[in-house]
């Protein structure tokens, strides 16, 4: 089966996304798809990496049984986890670091606001149970728990597929008109999940469920013409009204379209309905226009993202890593504009090297004859 | 394909860092005074009320709600606190004002909390104009972005019902901690929510960050005594903006008011 090289290059730009936009005031930043879409990297991320998850996974389940597909999934959990430990080592250092630069300094006061400094063995336990989720550190936690339960999702596909679907968005709905309904965090009472998970499984399971159909016969209605005809009218309302927010914030005379009649369909934590309905429209656009294999996706210009969405996990905590370093180089040389362009053009070139270096050494390691096969299975990769 | 892709790569990254490398450090001039530019906030709606009665003569008294860095004192005495600074710089400004700036600046309180104060202390006040300063606290816990977005809607609304002008300030400036704290969209929100309420926004991070860039204040001074003589120096200059902000509008055949010393 041919690789999918869609999934590879969007994932990889979402990740290229998330890194510009952690980097702060970097300009670059009004180019994301944020600025737009209603939707962001997250959004791309996490659908993304439900339908590899659903196909790779789907895929174990139906040769090797669900006990077998259930133990890789969790497996995946725990690199996860352990990835998620790793950023959260970098985050005490880089912690570390502020509060030296910051020690009596005119932030300080403010900085007290950061109650885990007052209990940093609390921090730590409330950090290993996914709870503590300083900036930069919220989505891995919602991939893990997303990815938890996606055993019991795939099971559930094989049976019941129409009870799945019906569960997973009944419960999406019932967040949006329950706001209490949402996991506890750290620190403060009122603290939750920054992304809530029992909102963000539908956009997941949905991916999930079309990867799985993606690996048997697919799924009709998804090239329905009029369907097409919909989500390409519902991206482009999206894209004017959320360009105008941009251009307005950009230079104050051009008129926002009704925002704020809109906000309250755009909550990030609980997956808003405008944010999920761009999202799909987005995903259908780009089943319908790109092929899976077509020039686009092969062109050298398509090649750093389609190599970092391949090695996605690795590339997204190295994209944490320099967007802190980024921040130090900053920082440091106090830079502006170009030295923001500068970091972000490093750190690019770094992401893509190291994607093309880990596919080279993965290639020479494999066997010959195993090379398509490996490649056909490590699209499961984060 | 991916040799010669690795190639490129290493050479474009090579590229980068030597321009990197070879980009000077920033050696700017050093202006004395700490003026900004009016286009820092020259879309803002202006504060007619405010400006009329300051130029009335009467007593306004104006309120200041937020965090640490509105209370001051860390320093030395709330005088030297940016509020203080306003009511004398606002004088300097209209000399026929008779103005009373209070400091209801609490540290560590979240904008939440701050809204619940809104009822309790600003009514009895009976100000012109209330400046509300906040959304740090949220940054640094990284709390839900909608719900920051509800609760300052929400303030603000009840701010407005009680008859003053309100002015929103956002966060201070700080390049060392935006590594672990992700200010930018909080300080997106605060200007969302002024701008859709016709609130003006004080945008108090876009001129520190102005200050910090070009040498006019220098944020990261390690020495103690510098840092303390620092932290007057960014209150004056912030109350000192915060003057020219509220007046501006007033005398619109005039450029600003007199604010070279």
């Amino acid at each position: 089966m041919e690789r999918d090289l869609r999934l590879d290059f969007f994932r990889g730009l979402a990740l290229f996304f998330i890194f510009i936009d952690h980097i702060p005031n970097n300009p670059l930043a009004q180019f994301t798809l944020q600025s737009v879409a209603f939707s962001d990297a997250a959004e791309v991320f996490i659908l993304i990496s439900g339908y590899t998850a659903g196909m790779v996974y789907g895929r174990a389940m139906e040769r090797q049984g669900p006990l077998v597909a259930g133990v890789r999934v969790y497996h995946r959990v725990w690199q996860l986890y352990v990835a998620h430990v790793f950023l959260f080592t970098l985050f005490m250092a880089m912690m570390a670091y502020t509060v030296g630069a910051l020690n009596s300094s005119l932030y300080a006061e403010e900085f007290r606001a950061a109650d885990f400094l007052k209990e940093p063995g609390v921090a730590v336990v409330k950090a290993l149970t996914l709870q503590f989720q300083p900036a930069f550190m919220d989505i891995l936690p919602l991939y893990i728990a997303l990815l938890m339960g996606l055993p019991f999702a795939l099971v559930g596909f094989r049976r019941w597929p129409g009870a799945v679907g019906l569960a997973s968005s009944a419960l999406w709905l019932v967040v949006q008109l329950d706001k209490m309904i949402e996991l506890p965090a750290y620190p403060g009472p009122n603290q939750v999940w920054f992304f809530n998970p029992f909102a963000w499984q539908a956009l997941f399971f949905l991916g999930a469920w079309l990867g799985w159909r993606g690996t048997k016969d697919g799924v009709a209605w998804v090239a329905n013409r009029w369907l097409f005809r919909f989500a390409a009218a519902l991206a482009l309302a999206g894209f004017l009204i959320r360009f105008s927010w941009t251009l307005h914030g950009l230079y104050d005379p051009i008129p926002a379209l009704f925002p704020k009649a809109l906000w309250p369909l755009l909550s990030k934590k609980n997956l808003g309905p405008l944010r999920f309905a761009n999202a799909l429209a987005l995903a259908l656009l780009v089943a319908h226009l790109i092929p899976p294999q077509g020039r686009s996706m092969t062109a050298a210009a398509a090649r750093p993202f389609v190599l970092c969405g391949r090695h996605s996990l690795h590339i997204f905590c190295l994209g944490i890593l320099l967007s802190v370093v980024g921040h130090l180089v900053i920082n440091e040389f106090f830079g502006r504009a170009p030295m923001q362009l500068a970091v972000s053009a490093a750190g690019g070139a770094i992401m893509t090297s190291v994607a093309a270096l880990m596919d080279w050494f993965a290639a020479a390691q494999a066997p010959p004859g195993l090379r398509a096969q490996r490649a056909a299975a490590t699209g499961g990769g984060a | 394909m991916a040799g010669s892709f690795l190639r490129l790569a290493v050479g474009i990254f090579a590229a980068a860092g030597i321009w990197l490398l070879s980009a000077p450090a920033a050696a700017p001039a050093q202006p004395q005074d700490c003026d900004v530019a009016e286009s820092f906030y020259s879309f803002e709606p202006t504060l007619p009320n405010t400006i009329r009665a300051l130029a009335s003569g009467r007593e306004v008294i104006i309120a200041a709600i937020g965090g640490a860095s509105t209370r001051g004192g860390t320093w030395g005495s709330p005088e030297l606190a940016w509020p203080a600074r306003l009511a004398a710089a606002l004088v300097e400004r209209v000399p026929a004002a008779r103005v009373k700036v209070v400091n209801l600046g609490v540290a560590r309180q979240t904008s939440g909390e701050m809204a619940a104060r809104f009822v309790r202390e600003v009514p009895a006040l009976k100000p012109a104009l209330v400046i509300w300063e906040t959304g740090t606290m949220e940054a640094v816990r990284n709390t839900d972005l909608g719900e920051f977005r509800e609760t300052v809607q929400a303030g603000l609304g009840r701010l407005r019902a009680a008859g003053p002008e309100v002015v929103l300030m956002d966060m201070q400036f700080s390049r060392v901690t935006h590594a672990v704290i992700n200010i930018d969209r909080y300080v997106n929100i605060l200007r969302e929510v002024a701008d859709a309420n016709d609130v003006p926004l004080f945008p108090r991070h876009d001129i520190m960050r102005y200050w910090a860039e070009n040498g006019i204040l220098d944020l990261r001074t390690p020495d103690r005594e510098k840092r303390r003589q620092l932290a007057v120096r960014l209150h004056e200059c912030i109350g000192r903006e915060m003057a020219d902000f509220i007046v501006r509008g007033a005398h619109p055949s005039r450029p600003a008011p007199g604010r070279r010393r």
